[in-house]
């Protein structure tokens, strides 16, 4: 395509964000006082001066179409001035300046289809990644997964009862595009078989010492087939990262027959009490069940529920387990300890118990 | 020297290896150091690349990292 | 248009339930968009096949930029021509996601007439995401978008689109400007977020406090962490308050205290401000009577990333405290220092974090001109295999102690 780069305009990055906020916030920048949760999905943010500014807050399932924003817009410009933001884990917010306008949005969000809540001490939105609807490289669907496990959990993102805030993530494989290794809990699309190697394409599209050098494990070789050269895979050695697959296409992982989905527990990123943590592994393997995956969200609410009714206030899932102990987590969880369960990457040991600080 | 020699020189190299191995912005640099050795610097080598992409001699490609490639149709490519 | 050609059995059971179906989202796109409408039935497949038919294009683009779009292909476009071609844009969004509706539109109206209708608000980076167009597609909505001063983002070996909390604008905790500094590093490194030209991509974002609501110390190559480092601020009558209130001051908030740093007698919450760790519990269990210090400033730590290719890291502090003020420069250059060596000796595809790992965070620490100080570990080593670079030999001690007589 023809494109006059004299004339083009590039490199002026995006809108400077003042023309977005609303006189309220420009009057009162870096002067915010304290703020307190009214109900679920809804809190107040006071200023110095006592300007006020309320947050009405509902869920979304971040693949949202242009007819959705403009109904959002809509919302914005009967309430707020036009005014309105989306969080990092992709929920909705409007901001109103007239508290009397807030159940009025509430019930105009309900009849959208979209809950208010996400606040406080509940289950905030899901982050997750793009699945079978976009990715190359996904062992699982994203979205499904979470509409599924959000329909049996959406109670607790309307209401304020948890011990304290909870956060769910999905990854439709190692990538990790969200990335979900500090979350509460975390669902993680994996493969479980070798790639299967199209020698015939990778001649063509792949340069061999690149897919050599791109495996941590050093589980692939050059060698020569029918001739002429490409590359094998030591399968005793394949983790299924597919890092071989995301610089050479032909070396597929993607597999009906094995691919699905592991849950990890106990992440956290932020620095409240304890420092952050990474998740940990909890169910190694659960196959793929569309359209509703009814074992996921099953162990997900098992998890979710077992957490609410055994931590003390404000206690995250990591530090309730780190209380209790690994074993007696396992134990409640219902969960059967496996060898998947133990880590054999780099530093391994450190995650050994290595004292006698154990329950019986 | 010129951006446009750097250029050309950088656009010879990535001719020679199309097919063979994906270049990088920084082999492209590194190279240039090393064969116009106190002839050319990092900021020149920049701008050199900026050239060949505005240009459309060269593209920027993404394969588990970025390249510079000379445009061709890829394998993954539906009509 | 188009008319739902598909049936999609599958697909309707995620239209049932209480959470907002993003299948629904696709419908109502399917009405306008034969994109959409494609998509539909290539995702019904999936969920009947359970595996995705997506190919991975690494060579569409604007001209002149090596990121922000997402080459994507169908697997089937005989089957689905709607989706042959289904490349992302990746737009970066305005700092902290704030928007007027008058915006959102101009967007939308751009969109929907040259993609599939559909997008994602928001990426994991940040990104708006525009979900699904052809690749002659490409040009004509950046035209669009820089009409209405929109720019596209980061993908590949470049500056990843930076992303922020809302900070001062809805915050009282913000310690710092987040979107202030996001913008403006946005707008310095516009070159390395359009050109790539990294082993592989670098991630910022900004967090007003330790809370860190944008996930940066897990999500983000360099997180600049809001923090304080004089007192917290009390005020006692509303702990007071609190207690009266219900809130058991010990069990709720003092058992928790990772620094062990606080006392309460029933009237006095009494702070050893010297061994806070800055954790912000006691501040998110009581906004209205604790907040962070005066002396406000951002902690910088290095590395965070998700498994691929050597493991996952949480980033390590780099700069235990810096005041955060424009232009940002002692940052900037620091950040440069890093590219240089990263640039130079970085592999392919290795993020930084593992690249410190691979030198040494020693070694690293030289190349960029950095002291190493405590707070950069959580111990020091347990092993003894050190290295030294130099030894003595023989004759070497009479040698330095005349030049300590010179």
């Amino acid at each position: 395509m023809a494109v006059d780069m004299s004339k083009r305009r590039t490199d002026y990055g995006p809108p400077h964000y003042e023309q977005f906020l609303p006189p309220i916030i420009k009057d009162n920048y870096g002067k915010w006082k304290y703020h307190e949760v009214l109900k679920p999905g809804v809190m107040v943010h006071v200023a110095e001066g006592g300007d006020k500014l309320f947050t009405v807050r509902a869920g979304s399932p971040r693949l949202i179409s242009v007819d959705k924003i403009r109904l959002y817009c809509d919302l914005a410009d009967k309430y707020c001035d036009g005014y309105l933001r989306f969080t990092s884990r992709n929920n909705v917010e409007f901001l109103l300046t007239d508290s009397s306008k807030i159940d009025a949005l509430i019930d105009d969000l309900q009849k959208l289809g979209h809950p208010v809540g996400g606040i406080g001490n509940s289950i905030s939105n899901i982050v997750h990644t793009q699945g079978w609807v976009h990715c190359h490289s996904s062992a699982t669907d994203a979205s499904g997964i979470v509409k599924s496990v959000m329909d049996e959990l959406c109670g607790y993102f309307t209401s304020m009862t948890l011990p304290g805030k909870l956060r769910i993530a999905l990854a439709c494989c190692l990538n990790m595009c969200g990335a979900v290794h500090c979350s509460d809990i975390a669902i993680l699309g994996i493969h479980r078989r070798p790639p299967k190697i199209s020698h015939d394409r990778l001649r063509k599209e792949c340069e061999i010492p690149s897919v050599v050098a791109s495996c941590p494990t050093a589980a692939i070789r050059p060698t020569t087939v029918d001739g002429n050269p490409s590359v094998e895979v030591l399968e005793e050695n394949c983790m299924f990262c597919a890092n071989c697959y995301t610089v050479c296409p032909s070396m597929p992982l993607n597999d009906p027959l094995n691919d699905g989905v592991s849950i990890w527990v106990g992440g956290k990123v932020s620095n409240a009490r304890h420092e952050p943590m990474f998740s940990k592994l909890a169910v190694p393997f659960i196959p793929n069940n569309p359209p509703r995956w009814p074992e996921v969200v099953d162990t997900v609410k098992n998890l979710v529920e077992l957490w609410a009714a055994n931590a003390r206030k404000y206690e995250r899932m990591g530090e309730w387990i780190e209380r209790i102990g690994w074993p007696k987590f396992f134990k409640m969880a219902g969960i059967e300890f496996e060898k998947q369960h133990i880590d054999d990457f780099k530093h391994a040991g450190l995650t050994f118990k290595r004292s006698v600080h154990l329950t019986y | 020297m010129s951006v446009e020699e750097i250029a050309e020189a950088m656009y010879k190299m990535v001719a020679e290896s199309q097919g063979q191995k994906k270049l990088k912005p920084m082999d492209l640099t590194k190279a240039m150091l090393v064969v116009f050795e106190g002839k050319t610097d990092k900021k020149t080598c920049k701008a050199a690349i900026k050239e060949l992409v505005n240009s459309g001699r060269c593209v920027y490609t993404y394969f588990g990292g970025s390249f510079i490639e000379i445009p061709h149709r890829e394998g993954a490519a539906n009509d | 248009m188009a008319e739902a050609t598909y049936k999609t059995p599958k697909l309707d059971e995620l239209e049932k339930g209480p959470w907002p179906s993003f299948v629904t989202e696709i419908k109502m796109a399917a009405k306008k968009s034969p994109m959409a409408n494609d998509l539909l039935g290539q995702l019904e497949k999936s969920y009947t096949e359970k595996i995705g038919f997506w190919k991975h294009g690494g060579i569409v683009g604007v001209m002149g930029y090596g990121g922000g779009v997402i080459g994507r292909y169908s697997q089937l476009p005989k089957e689905f021509p709607g989706v042959s071609h289904f490349h992302t844009m990746r737009i970066n969004q305005p700092a902290g996601w704030f928007y007027t509706s008058a915006a959102l539109r101009k967007l939308c109206d751009i969109w929907e007439p040259r993609g599939s209708g559909l997008t994602n608000m928001h990426g994991s980076t940040g990104d708006i995401v525009f979900l699904g167009t052809t690749t002659d597609q490409l040009e004509p909505v950046f035209e669009e978008l820089a009409k209405v001063d929109f720019d596209i983002g980061g993908s590949g070996s470049d500056v990843r689109t930076p992303s922020c909390c809302c900070g001062m604008a809805r915050c009282e905790w913000a310690c710092y400007d987040t979107m202030g500094a996001c913008y403006d590093f946005t707008q310095t490194f516009q070159d390395e977020l359009h050109r790539p030209a990294f082993p592989y991509k670098f991630k910022f974002k900004f967090s007003g406090c330790p809370n860190d609501c944008v996930a940066s110390i897990a999500r983000s190559d360099m997180s600049i962490i809001g923090t304080w480092r004089d007192e917290i601020q009390v005020d006692h009558d509303e702990v007071k308050k609190y207690a009266d209130g219900g809130l058991d001051i010990v069990d709720d908030v003092i058992v928790n205290c990772p620094g062990k740093c606080m006392k309460w007698d029933g009237n006095k919450l009494d702070i050893d401000n010297s061994s806070c760790r800055h954790c912000m519990h006691c501040i998110n269990a009581m906004p209205k009577a604790l907040a962070p210090g005066k002396d406000r400033g951002a902690c910088i730590l290095l590395g965070a990333k998700a498994p691929i290719v050597e493991g996952a890291l949480l980033s390590s502090v780099l700069i235990p405290f810096i005041k955060m003020e424009p232009p940002y420069q002692e940052i900037k250059d620091i950040v440069e220092r890093i590219w240089d060596i990263w640039g130079e000796e970085g592999k392919a595809r290795e993020r930084i974090g593992e690249f410190i790992q691979r030198v040494g965070l020693g070694n690293f620490l030289e190349a960029i001109e950095l002291e190493p100080v405590a707070e950069m570990v959580a111990h020091p080593r347990e092993n003894p295999y050190v290295f030294y670079e130099d030894y003595y030999e023989e004759g070497d001690e009479d040698e330095e102690e005349e030049e300590e007589n010179e």
